[in-house]
């Protein structure tokens, strides 16, 4: 009776041991990337605008897509078609476009966004949690893409990965617009910045092939390195970088929410404004798609 | 720096080739950018809301009367990563707003910048950069 309790007591204690060496290996080196983080160059300010030029950005992403020509031609058709539009709606002609979603996708949360998001390395898997809600799984347990059977395309794509000392690689497939009207035109690849606005810079097949270097520059910077292959797109691989700082401000994570109210209805064709009620007063709560009446501001 | 453009652009990226913002809930054509309004008043209510934060404004009009102004501005998550908090204006603050007016004659419009009972609000350009955002 008594060998046998003491078996028991041995394996309990064997397995606790294993844990901790288990837990110990496995988090030992990796670095401590805590905290939040944010696009240099696409930081928000209180009026939405941001604080660098697209010249700036672009610059500051290296980035000078290999388009294919006929690519090119697309892109220059559809950039010209933004300006015409952009043209329209600033002489009040037409009313632009609406998007009640947060949705961004891969690689633009990476790439333009101006979420602020964290990234959680553990020894089987690296989470990157977006404050648009959308989370990036990067599986670094050795295991290979998801196999073709099992596989379908989506606005974050398949990503696996594994650590070359303190850097996390990142391979990403799979990848497709989150917007259905856009998918046939494939994946966009934009840039903004404060004075000259959004500007489609490329679009990529749903071929594209992600690898991404993801390191700290020091204890306030965060550098993804990213080389796109696409050889429907593109002549040759693309490579750009993108860096990233601390948020200032705030030290806990803060979700967008996009879908849950309406500010701004169309009345006549137009946006308009309604405000939320008194701050002290508990929100309403009204069917998504109830029709928005704008009232207009009390006199 | 021209602060619509940008929104309006994502706007057009969304409808175009839809690419996605957290900001583009609508493009902001609402909002004359060709036009910027100074609004003195005090605030009646700071909207801490999603998708976007509002100051409701009480503006004195001629004959004594006050109008009521819905000022538009992003959402709180960027606002509180420059600073900005549920409590940072508070009813019966005496601000200084600048604008973008509604282009239908709405009394409501677009933040830009502003000044309030402490001096410029956060992100606001200091006295001494003028008003050159």
């Amino acid at each position: 009776m008594i060998w046998r309790r003491l078996a028991q007591a041995s394996a309990i204690l064997l397995g606790c041991l294993a844990t901790l060496a288990t837990l110990g290996a496995g988090s030992a080196g990796l670095p401590d990337w805590s905290g939040q983080w944010e696009n240099v160059g696409a930081t928000p300010d209180a009026t939405g605008g941001f604080n660098q030029s697209l010249a700036q950005v672009l610059k500051g992403m290296q980035w000078s897509p290999p388009n294919k020509p006929e690519v090119q031609a697309r892109v220059d058709q559809i950039v010209a078609m933004e300006r015409k539009r952009l043209e329209a709606i600033s002489r009040g002609e037409d009313p632009g476009g609406a998007v009640r979603a947060c949705t961004f996708g891969y690689p633009s949360l990476m790439l333009e966004s101006p979420l602020m998001f964290e990234v959680l390395p553990t020894p089987k898997e690296t989470t990157l949690i977006f404050s648009s809600r959308e989370i990036r799984h990067v599986y670094t347990d050795g295991r290979p893409h998801t196999p073709k059977d099992e596989l379908w395309a989506t606005p974050w794509g398949d990503s696996i990965g594994h650590w070359e000392g303190q850097t996390l690689v990142i391979d990403t497939i799979a990848v497709k617009s989150p917007f259905a009207s856009s998918q046939s035109e494939g994946v966009a690849v934009l840039a903004f910045g404060d004075v000259e606005g959004e500007q489609t810079i490329t679009i990529l097949s749903p071929q594209a092939h992600f690898v991404e270097r993801i390191r700290m520059l020091d204890k306030n910077h965060l550098e993804d390195q990213m080389t796109i292959i696409d050889p429907t797109n593109l002549t040759s691989p693309w490579h750009m970088s993108r860096t990233y700082q601390r948020v200032a401000h705030i030290n806990r994570m803060v979700y967008e929410d996009c879908e849950g109210e309406e500010r701004n209805p169309i009345v006549s064709g137009h946006f308009t404004l309604a405000p939320p009620p008194t701050s002290a007063a508990p929100m309403p709560i009204a069917p998504k798609n109830a029709p928005s009446a704008q009232s207009p501001p009390p006199q | 720096m021209n602060r619509v453009l940008n929104r309006t652009l994502m706007g057009i990226a969304a409808t175009l080739l839809a690419a996605s913002s957290a900001l583009a809930h609508h493009s902001f054509a609402m909002f004359d950018q060709s036009k910027t309004v100074t609004l003195e008043g005090t605030v009646k209510d700071f909207r801490w809301s999603n998708p976007h934060v509002f100051i409701q404004l009480l503006v004195k009009i001629e004959g004594g009367s006050e109008e009521e102004w819905s000022i538009e501005m992003t959402s709180p998550e960027h606002l509180a990563r420059v600073g900005w908090k549920p409590g940072t204006l508070k009813p019966g603050d005496k601000v200084t707003l600048n604008i973008h007016p509604m282009r239908d004659g709405i009394k409501g419009g677009q933040y830009l910048s502003g000044t309030g009972p402490d001096g410029p609000l956060i992100g606001s350009p200091q006295p001494s950069q003028g008003e050159g955002k």
